[in-house]
């Protein structure tokens, strides 16, 4: 009998994929009827060659579910039950290996199917809709080629501009929110009383949401009644309505004049950046205090007995050991930051005074959402996969021979 | 640079390095607390009020004797027939307060103004002002209003008035509820944010989809992972190539080509988009796969001998036995469902079918400068979470410890 069941099974399912892009319209319907005829014919081969009567049942189940599945959707869980019914009526004769491949099948296909539904297909679909003209329900939408992907690199201030915000937050958050929890983390596992307690408060950030934590920094960062503005003596100061620079700004008194880029992010970029780090610390301490606790103790008990200092052993120990983690950290952030989003769109609904604070994916969302561009989104979204996946690639290579991995 | 942490200077400054972190990461917590319990004249103070009126004990009897008055010790009330007396001591008589109630904004004719008597009268030290019911609808508020004249050297209301403005030879004294109950005074905003949306539908979405996602998902991944880790198939491969694949894909990519498939399908506004996209999850497959690849093989081995299916097999063995991976997959996963905001913010548009961030982000562009409301609203919505952090805070942070080590 070989594999005949999983592959009775894996066409079935096959049959359920095509009549679900029949259904959404992203296949024509007789390739309906090519999956159907290449179900009958396994199904048939499969059953015939060793018939009994106790096989009826599933043969008939499996019939009724390509035939009505065709005009109700749902007829197609029929197939399901068919074969259900051939795999009780098989299963006396099968081996040990046909039960595994059965089996195999059987549990991987729930997960794998909705992986290619909600992951697989809606990638190669983006890619379909951003060669497209103003892809949207209102009207007929065109091929047209790399037209979206020419103006956005080459004719688009805002995508830059918005590129330009994620390279600053890489820059700013990462290496900043990475020394900041190394520190506390390295501070905490010094055999500190109230460890549990100070680990608790530092890692509360992180699991709250983003929306109500940025409501409540929008209201830190008030203009009028703001606490920030109390504390630093700044009264009147709108944070998060301040396009300028700060290295313009930080440069402005020497009489040197810093535009475009080299401005550097926004005052109001950073304020939010500020916040990022702040939601993000405490995920940062307990990764770093678990790499922290798998480093050997009796490293740092040699080093003592050959009198090395306290910040000699940080730097010749702690650091390169840790640094698997510090760099599982650095990519974590890197693709984090394409993704920044919630806290921009509470604090900055509109992306900030002159689209100061405009992040990729907001970026993505006015697009898509906003201008009912679903074809310029997507154009955006593909850069970005690439961009990322270049990124990664680099990181990887750059950093792969400086990590020491496993002591 | 010398520094031993071991002699007690280094210690004290660890710990002030420690407490100085703590406390700017609990800041804005206690700072959302805080404002939630304030009124907005203390809200919107350019120096901070630390401890809000309504947190100090000695208004809550007034407030509750006042709640009772109008309907219940607890949350006040201003029902029909009832009437609430306000005590301003003055020491002595003067010129007697004005006093009306204020009617909402925008509204032409105000029930609760016009079905009201009021009386002041002086008795020996204060001005006592009834206000009566005489209307038969009951209403939840009554917001209040006193003119008192400047020529008192000191006036002092029973329940401290949540503003107080100058206005020509008078002090003008604003209640926001003048019959509050000693919860209603406390909680004051959080009844009024909680009354402005359907939080209740909010929190009921959020729960159910985070809840269907985490179950359906969990039962998802475990079979798959345990088909991965311990059953030999033929395409076992290419089904691990695809799950790595799928891996790269970042989540911006899946935002317009998952809309239109929802829309084509007639999902948007149903739970189905909330939950169906996001069921398969590879994390989880990754996660448990590792779990179950830690088991002794011995154990499937054994239980293959004695005739147990692979169904029983992984309900039976490797299920019970995963629990401390499934504990970590079911928090990340409602975390994530819980926290979201871009998801929801695309597929649903009706507030019916909102969850908790999505509605917390249209009060926050409703609320306006009511922070004290928009405070009492975000608390309320991470309310759940840190309750549950607290009572889970192991599981929290050895689930996240576990995702960083590989």
């Amino acid at each position: 009998m070989a594999y005949r069941p999983a592959l009775v099974l894996g066409t079935a399912v096959l049959l359920a994929l095509i009549r679900l892009a029949v259904e959404l319209e992203l296949l024509p319907g007789w390739i309906y009827g090519l999956g159907a005829a290449l179900l009958l014919g396994v199904t048939l081969e499969a059953t015939l060659r060793a018939f009994r009567l106790s096989l009826l049942p599933g043969l008939g189940l499996l019939l009724a579910g390509i035939g009505l599945g065709y005009s109700a959707f749902y007829a197609l869980l029929l197939l399901l039950a068919g074969v259900g019914a051939l795999y009780l009526a098989w299963s006396p004769q099968m081996s040990e290996r046909e039960q595994a491949a059965f089996w195999g099948w059987l549990l991987v296909w729930p997960a794998v199917g909705l992986l290619l539904v909600w992951q697989v297909i809606p990638s190669l679909y983006a890619l379909w809709i951003s060669f497209l003209d103003r892809f949207n329900f209102i009207g007929e939408s065109r091929f047209a080629g790399l037209t979206n992907y020419e103006i956005l690199l080459t004719r688009d201030p805002l995508f830059w501009k918005a590129i330009a915000n994620t390279f600053w937050f890489v820059i700013v958050t990462v290496p900043l929110g990475i020394l900041l929890a190394t520190l506390v983390a390295i501070l905490l596992n010094e055999k500190v009383r109230l460890q549990g307690f100070f680990r608790t408060l530092y890692f509360l950030p992180y699991i709250t949401a983003l929306t109500a934590a940025a409501a409540v920094w929008d209201w830190i960062y008030n203009p009028e009644f703001g606490f920030l503005n109390w504390l630093l003596g700044t009264p009147g100061l709108d944070w998060l309505s301040t396009p300028k620079g700060i290295f313009a700004l930080a440069l402005a008194p020497f009489g040197i004049e810093l535009k475009g880029f080299w401005a550097g992010p926004s005052v109001a970029f950073v304020a939010i950046m500020v916040m990022s780090i702040w939601h993000l610390l405490g995920y940062q301490i307990v990764v770093i205090l678990a790499g922290l606790q798998n480093i050997p103790k009796e490293y740092y008990e040699a080093a003592q007995l050959d009198g090395a200092s306290w910040w000699q052993q940080q730097r010749y120990i702690t650091w390169p050991l840790l640094s698997p983690t510090t760099f599982f950290l650095a990519t974590l952030g890197l693709i984090g930051a394409f993704q920044v989003f919630t806290q921009v769109l509470i604090m900055t609904p509109t992306g900030g005074v002159l689209q100061d604070t405009l992040t990729i994916t907001l970026y993505l969302y006015n697009k898509g959402f906003r201008d009912s561009d679903f074809s310029y989104a997507s154009a955006i979204a593909m850069v970005v996969f690439v961009m990322i996946l270049a990124l990664t690639v680099v990181q990887q290579r750059a950093l792969e021979r400086k990590v020491t991995y496993e002591a | 640079m010398k520094l031993d942490l071991r002699s007690a200077i280094g210690r004290l400054f660890l710990y002030l390095l420690l407490s100085l972190g703590a406390l700017a990461m609990a800041f804005p917590f206690y700072w959302m607390l805080a404002t939630s319990l304030k009124s907005p004249q203390e809200a919107q103070q350019s120096r901070p009020v630390w401890i809000p009126e309504r947190l100090k004990a000695s208004n809550w009897r007034a407030a509750a004797r006042l709640g009772a008055q109008g309907g219940s010790p607890l949350w006040g009330g201003y029902q029909a027939g009832r009437t609430i007396t306000l005590r301003i001591y003055t020491g002595k008589v003067g010129p007697p307060p004005q006093v009306r109630i204020p009617s909402a904004a925008g509204a032409f004719f105000d029930p609760r103004a016009e079905g009201s008597q009021i009386q002041t009268r002086f008795r020996e030290g204060y001005w006592e002002i009834a206000v009566t019911n005489r209307s038969s609808q009951s209403f939840r508020l009554l917001p209040l209003v006193v003119l008192i004249s400047k020529s008192y050297p000191s006036y002092q209301p029973e329940l401290p008035p949540d503003a107080v403005r100058s206005s020509g030879d008078d002090w003008r004294l604003e209640w926001v509820n003048i019959a509050p109950g000693a919860l209603g005074y406390v909680l004051h905003n959080y009844r009024e944010a909680w009354n402005a949306a359907p939080f209740g539908r909010y929190f009921f979405n959020s729960f159910f989809t985070a809840g269907t996602q985490v179950l359906v998902g969990l039962l998802l991944a475990a079979m798959a992972a345990f088909a991965l880790a311990r059953i030999a198939f033929p395409g076992k491969g290419a089904v691990w190539l695809l799950i790595l694949a799928t891996l790269m894909i970042p989540g911006e990519v899946l935002l317009i080509p998952s809309y239109v498939l929802l829309s084509k399908l007639g999902w948007i506004n149903t739970y189905y988009a909330l939950v169906v996209p996001w069921l398969a999850s590879v994390f989880g497959i990754f996660l448990l796969r590792q779990f179950y690849l830690s088991l002794p093989t011995d154990l499937f081995d054994a239980a293959r001998i004695d005739g147990a299916s692979y169904w029983s097999q992984l309900w039976r063995i490797a299920l019970p036995l995963a629990v401390p991976g499934l504990v970590t997959y079911g928090i990340f996963t409602f975390l994530g469902a819980y926290n979201a905001l871009l998801w929801p913010l695309i597929v649903t548009d009706k507030p019916e079918m909102y969850t908790i961030q999505r509605g917390l982000q249209v009060f926050i562009g409703e609320a306006g400068s009511d922070y004290g409301a928009l405070m009492a609203a975000s608390t309320l919505s991470i309310l759940p979470i840190v309750l549950g952090y607290f009572f889970a805070q192991q599981q929290f942070i050895q689930g996240v410890a576990r995702s960083g080590i590989k």
